[in-house]
């Protein structure tokens, strides 16, 4: 349902798309990276749990607050919870690059008060390098993917994606056929 | 003399009106927030048109409404 890595997608289109422009690639961050905001929500949710036993066992005599605002205490913890993963969920999911046989569009979704958009045609790529660093790029086959334009155009970063090299030959193909094609 | 804890501040009325105020605040940023999300969500569907985006748009907007009815809730039961 949530895939980062689709070739050929079926049901998805955006935002000026031509008629016969058809997408290759659609490539989001590996979903290991939604680590990065998992395990602090995991973590959030679980201190109404904890917090009393830690009071018991450092010995606190700490009066308990009346009920009614334990339970809005506690509702906004869980508030904290679902807007930390509602977040990192649309800013993981609106972060795409897509490759189609015209152009290279890479949305970003920054933070919620910006989304930004750049987009490279294809007979402008001039380099892509494909990197793959950290144990997690080892373990997972994930990287960084940079590609650079003519002159002083537009360059797109695509940060921690799956499969950097087959994106990186998916690329410089599509951009190939794109030089071709008069 | 009554020996009084520093604890003791919890359960006085002023604690108890700061802290009504600072939860009261805090729900209401939160609706504005996810009202600023329902906003961004759905300018980001109509950039990125999937399945999924329409699922996103309505959880969006359940959010929201969850949010403004919390204020409004809290509102009443910490008076």
């Amino acid at each position: 349902m949530f895939p980062a890595f689709v070739k050929h997608p079926q049901n998805f289109k955006f935002q000026g798309q031509d008629a016969d422009e058809e997408i290759v690639l659609v490539i989001r961050a590996h979903p290991i990276t939604n680590l990065a905001w998992i395990i602090p929500a995991v973590f959030i949710f679980l201190i109404p749990f904890f917090v009393p036993n830690f009071i018991q066992f450092i010995n606190l005599d700490f009066p308990p607050l009346s009920p009614n605002f334990s339970l809005a205490l506690l509702i906004i913890n869980f508030l904290l919870v679902l807007v930390i993963t509602f977040e990192g969920f649309l800013n993981w999911y609106f972060n795409v690059n897509i490759l189609t046989n015209e152009r290279l569009i890479d949305v970003d979704f920054s933070n919620i008060l910006l989304n930004n958009q750049d987009i490279a045609m294809l007979s402008d790529i001039q380099e892509v390098s494909p990197s793959r660093a950290g144990l997690l790029g080892l373990i997972f086959d994930l990287g960084d993917v940079v590609v650079q334009t003519a002159g002083a155009r537009v360059g797109i970063d695509m940060i921690k994606v799956p499969r950097p090299y087959e994106v990186a030959d998916m690329i410089l193909e599509q951009a190939e056929k794109a030089k071709e094609t008069p | 003399m009554v020996a009084v804890s520093p604890f003791d501040v919890l359960n006085s009325l002023f604690f108890t009106d700061i802290l009504r105020v600072i939860i009261l605040g805090f729900l209401g940023f939160y609706a504005i927030f996810t009202i600023i999300i329902v906003r961004q969500v759905d300018l980001m569907s109509r950039i990125l048109i999937t399945p999924v985006s329409p699922i996103v748009r309505a959880f969006s907007i359940f959010h929201a409404g969850v949010a403004i009815g919390l204020v409004v809730l809290m509102y009443g039961f910490l008076r």
